[in-house]
């Protein structure tokens, strides 16, 4: 919108006029609706000059507007290189029925992403080259996903995660990914399924099979009295066949273990498992246990699990009890056991409860022994029950943490066997009572 | 430009036109005549038929063509009266008790009266040396036959509309509502026009006060003619800078019924179906008769939607435009980049882009409602199939706003009052300007006038959004639901005030009672 005139000219001689209807209204007419009126042109006047005034002046037509669907961030010797991820609307081909007609047209042939990069001290820097280059204006508001390269991850993030955090449009709910290899290599995968890589990283971060970080949960962890930050770390699956890009797809593999804000190691997908138990994040998961009395694995599915740090501190020695409930449905019974026989069950439930135990372990023998990275949530318990002895050893808990006794402590309980008990494809006579 | 404007609105307080003379009647028969043929020049509808009573006695009647039933002047008033024998018919009442077989027989003594009878049909009869004149009620005219009124229509529910007709109107009335207690004021409102309107309540349940203040608000009305409702309702509105209508009208005797019922007033015009109902409130726009009529619960739940709907075909497209313009964050992502994708083409932005629709539409509305019946259901398909789909693939609009147009259009004609869909259709104007300058902000500013212009508003002295604001929490089981008929035990408050109870509570049906 452009700028009026002079407003205030126009103003002062609407105000003059007003206010001469206005007397006039008074004095000869006596006309009470017209001073009513008046004060409501006068209204009017005053809400449409506040427009040219104040408005328009955020305002971006949608299709001025560059859509980011990802950014992924990598060290570029001691620069930094900025990528996003741009969505082409033209090209998100699937719904154009005969009413959208003209528009568009489907985009055959042009990719729905495609990644622009750019090189700077600071992401801020960085950004700013990035908009030369580009004709729309970045609008960040609908981004879903940040990517840190493993480099950058091991030097730290933090400063980056500043500019991010501190802009308007972007989100706390983006979710947080740490590639294996640079991050624009992700972006710049075409799945096959999803629009985006971008859309793939974030459905399977919801899927909730490993773990999902978003932006607010990782400026928490960042600031937590932990010191430690755990994010899903991303990876491209090599192609089935031949090497294109466009039928590759990413995966969540792992966990990348942050002390302070520097990556210091990467736990993989097994022992990302135990870590969702120590945190209590653990929704799906498939466990098969081989039970030591037969031939043949059980599968159990995970329905429900609950697990709750209790912190306790004797004489001076720091200890953590893992209290965890799992229950558990039976997916696959590939053993020749009734699963109807409460015995058969209680039997499951000791493997499954072993197993659970077991994962726990390993997945705290490397990260509190090896890395010695509180990415469980520990300082946050013993800080809760114990506040006077916490505010003591704050200092030292990098010494502390790795000597914290863990005792895992695991229910599992199997309730339902499946549609049917025994294996069905097993003779009667061979089933183990 | 406004100060001449307001300068030719003012020669006001000249007096009516002193047509019709306040003398009475002489008892010079031929000077009465002559006074009556002036006053009714050059009317050539103006009947005047001499004749003699008796064989000696002069006599004559005068009616105006068309407005009165002639085979029952021929057999009740002029033949009786030629064949009387002489002496048998000498004196007024003696023609009256034995002569004229009319039902209906005032007496008049002015010539105001007299032509106050004769111009809505009933004859009068001049009779030699009588300072009277006698005026028959013959009345008749051609009527409209009881129809289903077409702008509130019920699947089920009574079908039959008012007419142009008073006699008829306040007969629907007055077989709804058969105590003497419903009352009905006659008054006569415009100089030329005369037109009779009438003020009907019931008493005992209708404020006094209010009575007299609708009373006094169409006495004061002064102006040459009332030709429909709507001239009236505009001379006695609270606030008439409102978009917002502050009376309620109606084709349906129902509906006047049961507002009376509640306590409030009707007010009928003879030569309009339409009543007015005063006071009204918001609610009471956004009710259709039907909801009393079906099951409760479904009642209750079409008014939520229409409340729901009542505020999308205010916003819908001021949120449109708002969140394309200035809030792309607040789409889900997958929706947005298919409404970037459908707007890449459009050469407008959205503000003038939605303008430009929603402008084609109401004027596609427009056409559809003045042409004739049969070529109006063309337009409208031709309009909203062919224009919205041809506007798409021209480029011109994008096909969400296509989308958002008509479900604008489609939620404006949920609104069952169209006196209350047309504020709207007014409103969503300056809110798209509102919208398309200041975003969502643009949109709140504008729904806090609009919801302050709600709260200041005034029918008939009671508060626009009772019961809610003024909350009063008895009335809240008609507005916000429809209560089951067993549990509308009182009359909204600030109408029925004076007779709180309509029913005896506890009528919940239950088969166990009765049988204890």
């Amino acid at each position: 919108m452009s700028e009026k005139g002079s407003p205030q000219a126009i103003l002062t001689s609407f105000l003059t006029c007003i206010s001469r209807i206005r007397k006039r209204g008074a004095r000869e007419m006596n006309f009470p609706g017209l001073q009513k009126m008046s004060r409501m042109l006068l209204l009017l006047f005053l809400c449409t000059s506040v427009l040219p005034i104040a408005g328009c002046w955020d305002r971006k037509e949608i299709n001025d507007v560059l859509l980011v669907s990802a950014v992924g961030i990598d060290k570029k010797n001691d620069k930094i290189e900025i990528s996003i991820q741009i969505v082409v609307p033209k090209a998100t081909g699937g719904g154009q029925q005969s009413i959208s007609g003209g528009g568009g047209g489907g985009g055959g042939g042009v990719n729905p992403t495609f990644v622009n990069s750019a090189t700077g001290i600071t992401i801020a820097d960085a950004i700013a080259k990035l908009q030369e280059q580009i004709s729309r204006k970045i609008f960040w508001g609908q981004m879903k996903v940040l990517i840190f390269g493993e480099e950058l991850a091991k030097e730290g993030i933090r400063e980056h995660v500043d500019y991010l955090a501190r802009h308007p449009q972007s989100r706390l709910r983006l979710h947080v990914f740490v590639s294996k290899g640079k991050a624009a290599d992700i972006l710049e995968v075409l799945p096959p399924l999803e629009k985006s890589s971008a859309e793939s990283a974030r459905e399977l971060a919801l899927s909730q099979f490993g773990l999902n970080k978003t932006m607010k949960e990782l400026l928490q962890m960042l600031k937590g009295e932990a010191g430690a930050a755990a994010l899903p770390r991303i990876e491209e699956v090599p192609p089935t066949t031949g090497g294109e890009k466009d039928h590759t797809t990413v995966r969540l593999n792992g966990t990348a273990v942050f002390k302070k804000d520097k990556m210091v190691g990467y736990v993989n997908d097994e022992l990302t498992r135990g870590i969702l138990w120590l945190r209590n994040e653990i929704k799906r998961a498939t466990v098969t246990i081989e039970p030591s009395e037969t031939k043949g694995r059980v599968s159990l599915e995970l329905i429900r699990a609950k697990t709750e740090l209790i912190p306790q501190i004797e004489h001076g020695t720091w200890k953590m009890t893992l209290k965890a409930v799992a229950e558990d449905d039976v997916v696959q019974n590939a053993t020749n056991l009734d699963m109807l026989n409460p015995s058969v069950l209680k039997m499951l439930q000791k493997e499954a409860k072993k197993d659970l135990e077991n994962r726990v372990y390993l997945a705290l023998k490397k990260v509190q022994k090896g890395m010695k990275a509180d990415i469980f949530g520990f300082a946050e318990a013993f800080h809760r029950k114990y506040p006077k002895q916490w505010a003591a050893a704050k200092d030292r808990w990098d010494q502390i943490f790795p000597n914290v006794e863990v005792k895992v402590d695991a229910t599992v309980y199997i309730h339902r066997p499946g549609v049917s008990t025994e294996s069905p494809a097993l003779p009667k006579n061979e089933v183990q009572q | 430009m406004f100060r001449k404007w307001f300068r030719k609105a003012k020669p006001l307080s000249q007096k009516q036109p002193s047509t019709p003379q306040q003398d009475p009647l002489s008892t010079d028969f031929h000077e009465n005549l002559q006074v009556l043929r002036s006053i009714y020049n050059n009317c050539a509808d103006v009947i005047f038929r001499p004749f003699l009573i008796g064989g000696n006695k002069k006599a004559a009647i005068v009616y105006i063509e068309g407005l009165s039933n002639i085979e029952e002047i021929d057999r009740s008033v002029l033949g009786p009266l030629m064949d009387a024998a002489a002496g048998e018919a000498d004196t007024l009442r003696a023609i009256i008790e034995n002569k004229i077989t009319v039902p209906e027989i005032k007496e008049v003594k002015t010539f105001a009266d007299c032509i106050g009878h004769i111009s809505i049909g009933n004859p009068v009869l001049l009779i030699e040396q009588e300072d009277r004149a006698l005026s028959l009620g013959l009345a008749k005219w051609e009527k409209r036959s009881l129809e289903e009124p077409t702008a509130e229509s019920v699947l089920r529910g009574p079908r039959e509309g008012f007419t142009e007709s008073m006699g008829v109107n306040t007969s629907l009335l007055r077989r709804k509502i058969r105590s003497p207690r419903l009352k009905i004021l006659s008054m006569k409102v415009g100089r030329y026009t005369q037109t009779e309107v009438v003020i009907a309540y019931i008493e005992g349940l209708a404020d006094t006060s209010l009575i007299d203040e609708v009373r006094n608000r169409l006495q004061r009305i002064d102006m040459d003619g009332v030709l429909e409702s709507g001239y009236v309702e505009e001379m006695i509105e609270d606030n008439p800078f409102s978009p917002f209508p502050q009376v309620i009208n109606t084709e349906r005797p129902d509906v006047v019924a049961a507002n009376l019922l509640e306590g409030r007033v009707a007010i009928l015009l003879d030569g309009t179906p339409f009543a007015l109902i005063v006071p009204t409130t918001l609610y009471s726009l956004l009710q259709a008769a039907e909801d009393y009529y079906q099951r409760f619960m479904i009642g209750t739940a079409i008014r939520w939607l229409r409340y729901f709907f009542f505020v999308i075909s205010l916003l819908l497209p001021s949120l449109y435009v708002a969140v394309i313009t200035f809030h792309q964050e607040m789409v889900p992502t997958t929706l947005l980049i298919s409404m970037a994708r459908s707007r890449e083409e459009i050469p407008f932005p959205a503000l003038v882009e939605a303008l430009f629709m929603e402008i084609t539409f109401e004027t596609l509305r427009e056409a559809g409602v003045r042409l004739p019946k049969q070529v109006g259901a063309a337009v409208s398909i031709v309009g909203s199939l062919i224009i919205g789909q041809a506007a798409v693939s021209a480029g011109v609009a994008s096909s969400p706003l296509v989308m958002v147009v008509a479900i604008t259009g489609i939620a404006s004609f949920s609104v069952p009052r169209y006196s209350a869909g047309i504020a709207l259709r007014l409103l969503r104007f300056p809110m798209m300007l509102l919208a398309g300058s200041l975003g969502l902000l643009g949109v709140m500013l504008g729904i806090i006038a609009i919801i302050v212009h709600l709260c200041t508003l005034r029918s008939f002295g009671v508060p626009y959004l009772t019961p809610l604001a003024p909350i009063k929490g008895r009335d809240v089981k008609d507005v916000l639901f429809r209560a089951p008929w067993w549990m509308l035990n009182t009359r909204p408050r600030l109408t029925g005030e004076e007779n709180k109870y309509r029913q005896a509570p506890g009528q919940k049906p239950d088969p166990a009672r009765g049988t204890e």
